[in-house]
């Protein structure tokens, strides 16, 4: 049964597709997550291992990982990387310390042979606080001219919805083209 | 190319596969990998290495793939500690879940993942479950705590954990309450400190008796257990436990059943043992434990092993059921040997007509072990119930006649306990015994028929004979055969000393030189010396009265009986061994008593007594006063004599330490012994028997002077010889010295020095002699000496190690110090403070020796003792006897007490001495008889 269902799920283009969540802990991965599956916002604690969900956008369907920030954990990221079609990496724009660090990791993560076809969203999240740092600061401070990976950066609010939308369009329109 | 390449991952192979099959996107792809990879798990193979795709399949809403990667978990967690932390936001969730079989599993699990790292990521998770509004949660997350706690004591301590626990006591749901009572039982096993949070009382026990109707039988169990680990505060609370435990007797589970017996078998101490309740008490538990018995085999033994300790605590209980002990043909072994014994312990004169023909039955049988122990129980039949002793015997005699070795063999073991048990009674059949000799082949059955030889060797003529042929193969014998070998050839000796006098000494030569154990060779020295020094006395040792035997000597030691009555229906009861002596890493735990007979009131008086007994020490005023240091006698009281004759030999020999064992003086000790044995009384101090002899006729003098003895000879000095002795002058131990060069030049450079010893000894000033030492010339010197020196026990007591050095060599010696010059000034106590401590130590303190042919009266005894130090506290004369009462203080605060007591026309001295430390009693014998007799 699920042979066929997949079938025919393929024909009509809503193949399961596979993004990582990813970006230091406090960012607001995990509630970017639930913003997008269930459009609420939801009190998260600090993500210790993943969460895993299904996120149906326009007629395409996402499986959604996001995997715990904490400096114990990056390490794992790894595991996750392989078969993936998206990564959104989420910043902090408050969090002007630890720019470099992401940055640090961003180009850790982008070395994976197992990204290279990886489309990456750059989440410039937190917007809603005055004083963020504008998408284009982050993404000088992200150094981002030098990435070879195709990219988009938007500023988002995950507390108020703000910017999803536009960055899960581009994400699927991208994902459908390169199909 | 090199080699290198092997060592890379080849995408290939099994484990690649599984792990491409894992991150399939397919659902049903997925769970047959997950149950591929469980499959390969179950049977042993490695697949640890898909740890990270396993846990990613963990965020489903398939309670069956859900279970299997919990399963794995559970398994790879320990091996993958880092990893593991990428399941914990899992556990968060599913204990979140609105499905409570979903949040039980998760709890489950993570109390089986033993990872230090993730645990404090889990603490909130766990308290949320145990808090849950469904009690199946509940009851998981209470066991949880239990196993957190043996991972991390502390944290459980710090959250609070165990104020949750004991507040889940009181849940509505039974099985919660079972479960927590389980988890609680488990965490105060494993450490004592937890008990002030989870101390049980009277209420929480009203809650689980009420628990304990509703819940499942194991539920039952755990609480039976806990109940029984409390302790009711007076008899009227154990009466009320008692009463709601009892229907439990009638459960099917045995395990039920025997915690049921367990917690009445505890309380019930707390009872009046004639109350009519208990009596109808002691009628209840009988019938469960009979119907123990129809279980299959394996039970009955678990039955059987506790029963056997109940019988031992209570035999009322089982007294009349002594028949669903007969054994049948077809019981395991096991559980045979299981039944005999118990059926012994259940004899009495009521039923042993029966016991008796059951056993004689048994004896028959084929199995050699419980035909054997069918032999030994009709002995201790025997010596248990006295009327039917004779028919016991007699049956004996009929399986002797049978001629079956090992029969023969078992029925002469316990005939030799027969004769123990009943002297002058049934010796007639020794003759029949003495013509099985040649059967015997086993070293108990040698030594029972050797002992009997030796006992009874006036009664059979040709003793000598038996005993001599036994001693053809003395080496090879068994130890045990050896030292009942010595000792019957040794009785014979001293009963029929004319013609035997070559067989003694034969076997003690073969004991003392040609043997490597010590046990044999210390025995052989001591009837060797005994011998030698004083027949009379040898005969009162050895011969002497043995005590009566009774069956109690293969009981369970009470203490460790009651500590096994506290455990029964647990491996302790089934081993017969405290758990501690088993359980690893369970040294922590609580020791185990019954809980003391009381009344109504007084709580704290019982609770002291309850700790005191928890301590293990017996309420038996048994503890020395002064804890004194290790017997110095020891090992002689391990042999296996009776103990009287132990302690006579012991007083009659004063102590073995005393003289130095001369190796050359040994040969002729027994020429010169058996001489005087036979001829008449041998001289006093005569011979090799130390250095003691010599004193007497020394000069008179204000305190005793030991004369100088000859420590270091020319021969060994390179040229010096040392001589010296000890005094006590003017409060001050003196050591005096004299130095003589015997060689060609002079000496020069010398210096002395003092190993460890038991007094602390020391040199007060540095050795000084003239210097340097002219040939044939002498040197005197005194060296005073010091008490505040390393202290080391020595072994004489009063022996001293010294070292002397002079421009030659360095020059070793041992001494012996008289104890004398240790006897301080300040020795005389108070006559009120002398009565009071005479009391106080136990009379087992006490040791008596007479000292013989002393001249002197009362009064000038009590002069002669005064100038020693050893002062006259009392006197009184009672019915023409002299009564003194002395006491003496070492320097190192040990005082000893004495009474002297003299009757004027009779020259021997009989003198009582008590003290806290009883090792120095034959030092200061020897001491008083020498002064005496000065």
């Amino acid at each position: 049964m699920g042979g066929i269902w997949s079938y025919f799920s393929g024909l009509f283009g809503t193949k399961e597709r596979r993004i990582l969540i990813l970006g230091l802990d406090g960012a607001g991965k995990t509630t970017i997550l639930y913003r997008l599956q269930v459009g609420e916002v939801v009190t998260t604690i600090p993500t210790i291992g993943f969460n895993v969900e299904t996120v149906q956008f326009k007629n395409l369907k996402f499986q959604v990982w996001d995997l715990g920030g904490q400096t114990s954990i990056r390490p794992y990221w790894r595991c996750y990387y392989s078969n993936t079609d998206a990564i959104i990496y989420v910043v902090d724009s408050m969090d002007r310390e630890r720019m470099g660090i992401s940055k640090q990791e961003l180009f850790s993560m982008l070395e994976e042979d197992e990204l290279r076809k990886a489309v990456l969203v750059i989440f410039a999240n937190k917007q809603d606080i005055e004083g963020a740092m504008t998408p284009s600061e982050v993404a000088n401070a992200l150094g981002l001219t030098a990435i070879k990976h195709k990219y988009q950066i938007f500023k988002t609010s995950a507390i108020k919805g703000e910017g999803l939308n536009e960055a899960m369009e581009w994400t699927a329109n991208t994902l459908t083209q390169q199909k | 190319m090199t080699d290198s390449k092997y060592f890379t991952t080849t995408k290939k192979g099994e484990i690649f596969e599984l792990k491409s099959e894992l991150q399939s996107e397919k659902r049903e792809k997925k769970k047959e990998a997950v149950k591929k990879v469980i499959a390969s798990m179950t049977v042993g193979k490695d697949v640890s290495a898909l740890f990270p795709d396993v846990v990613n399949c963990i965020q489903t809403d398939n309670l069956e793939l859900k279970k299997l990667v919990y399963l794995y978990l559970m398994n790879y967690a320990k091996s993958q500690p880092d990893m593991a932390i990428l399941a914990v936001n899992t556990f968060v969730k599913d204990c979140e879940d609105s499905n409570p079989l979903i949040r039980a599993l998760a709890v489950r699990t993570m109390g089986c993942i033993r990872v230090d790292k993730i645990i404090d990521y889990l603490c909130q998770p766990l308290r949320n479950c145990l808090k849950d509004e469904d009690p199946y949660v509940r009851k998981t997350a209470a066991v949880c705590v239990a196993k957190l706690y043996d991972i991390n004591a502390q944290l459980v301590e710090d959250q609070g954990f165990l104020d949750l626990l004991r507040d889940m006591l009181s849940d509505s749901n039974p099985m919660v309450v079972a479960n927590a009572v389980a988890a609680i039982s488990e965490i105060l096993e494993s450490s004592p400190t937890a008990q002030q949070v989870l101390e049980m009382n009277a209420s929480t026990i009203n809650k689980l008796l009420t628990a304990l109707n509703e819940c499942t039988e194991w539920g039952q169990v755990f609480i039976l257990d806990a109940i029984s680990n409390y302790t009711p505060k007076d008899d009227k609370e154990a009466q009320s436990i008692c009463e709601r435990v009892t229907p439990r007797l009638a459960h099917a589970n045995a395990a039920v059943v025997l915690s049921a017996v367990k917690v009445i078998m505890k309380f019930m101490e707390m009872l009046d043992g004639t109350s009519e309740y208990v009596l109808t008490l002691v009628k209840k538990l009988a019938p469960p434990l009979v119907t123990l018995l129809s279980a299959e085999a394996e039970i009955q033994y678990v039955a059987l092993r506790n029963i056997n300790l109940i019988v031992q605590k209570r035999s009322d209980i089982l007294k009349n059921e002594m028949k669903v002990f007969f054994v049948k043909y077809n019981d395991p072994i096991y559980v045979k040997l299981e039944k005999l014994d118990i059926m012994i312990r259940l004899t009495s004169q009521a039923n042993i007509a029966q016991v008796l023909a059951e056993l004689k039955e048994y004896s028959t049988e084929v199995d050699v072990d419980f035909v054997r122990k069918s032999v030994r129980a009709i002995g201790r039949c025997a010596i248990k119930v006295e009327p039917a002793a004779e028919k016991c015997v007699s049956t004996l005699l009929d399986l002797i006649q049978t001629k079956v070795n090992y029969v023969v063999q078992e029925a002469i073991v316990v005939i030799k306990d027969i004769f123990r048990k009943y002297p002058n009674k049934y010796e007639s059949i020794i003759a029949t015994l003495c013509e099985n000799l040649d059967t015997l082949d086993e070293p108990e059955a040698r030594a029972s028929m050797i002992w009997i030889i030796g006992e009874y060797a006036e009664r059979i003529d040709n003793a000598d004979e038996l005993l001599e042929s036994f001693l053809e193969g003395f080496q090879d014998e068994n130890s045990q055969v050896q030292l009942q070998l010595l000792t019957a050839i040794v009785k014979l000796f001293l009963k029929r000393p004319t013609d035997t006098q070559e067989l003694v000494q034969q076997v003690l030569s073969l004991a003392t030189q040609d043997s490597d154990n010590p046990d044999l060779r210390d025995r052989g020295y001591i009837y060797w010396r005994l011998l030698s020094t004083d027949p009379a006395a040898a005969k009162e040792v050895v011969l002497a009265e043995k005590p009566l035997i009774s069956e109690e000597t293969d009981l369970i030691e009470p203490t460790l009986l009651d500590e096994l009555i506290c455990h029964i229906s647990s491996l302790a009861s089934v081993y017969h061994k405290p758990p501690n002596s088993f359980v690893e890493g369970r040294q922590g735990g609580l020791r185990r008593a019954l809980p003391p007979k009381s009344s109504s009131g007084n709580l704290a008086e019982q609770e002291t007594q309850a700790v005191v007994e928890n301590m293990g020490a017996p309420a038996a005023p048994q503890s020395t006063v002064i804890p004194g240091v290790d017997s110095l006698i020891g090992d002689l009281l391990d042999m296996d004599l009776g103990g009287p004759s132990m302690a006579q030999q012991q007083q009659m020999f004063g102590g073995p330490s005393q003289t130095p064992v001369q190796t050359s003086g040994a040969m002729d000790l027994l020429g010169e012994g058996l001489d005087s044995l036979l001829g008449g009384p041998a001289p006093a101090g005569d011979g090799g028997l130390g250095g003691l002899g010599d004193i007497f006729g020394m000069s008179q003098s204000q305190s005793y002077v030991p004369p100088q003895e000859v420590w270091i000879p020319a021969a060994k000095g390179k040229g010096l010889e040392v001589t010296g002795t000890f005094i006590r002058k003017n409060k001050q131990i003196i050591m005096d010295l004299t130095f003589s060069n015997k060689a060609m030049q002079p000496m020069a450079g010398f210096a002395i020095q003092f190993n460890k010893n038991s007094f602390g000894l020391i040199p007060a000033n540095p050795l000084q002699v003239q210097s340097p030492l002219p040939p044939n010339q002498s040197a005197s010197t005194s060296l005073v000496l010091n008490t505040t020196g390393p202290i080391q026990k020595m072994e004489p007591l009063t022996s001293l190690q010294v070292a002397v050095k002079n421009n030659i060599d360095v020059f070793y010696f041992s001494s012996n110090v008289p104890i004398h010059v240790f006897f301080t000034e300040d020795g005389e106590m108070e006559k009120r403070v002398f009565l009071a401590t005479w009391k106080d130590i136990p009379a087992q303190n006490e040791v008596q020796y007479t000292i013989s042919n002393v001249e002197h009266n009362a009064d000038t005894v009590s002069a002669k003792l005064r100038n020693n130090n050893i002062f006259t506290v009392a006197k009184r004369n009672v019915e023409g006897q002299d009564m003194l009462y002395q006491s003496l203080k070492l320097t190192n605060g040990i005082w000893v007490l004495a009474e002297l007591k003299i009757q004027p026309p009779n020259t021997n001295f009989v003198v009582s001495l008590r003290s806290g430390t009883p090792d120095i009693f034959p030092e200061i014998f020897q001491i008083l008889d020498t002064i005496l007799h000065n």
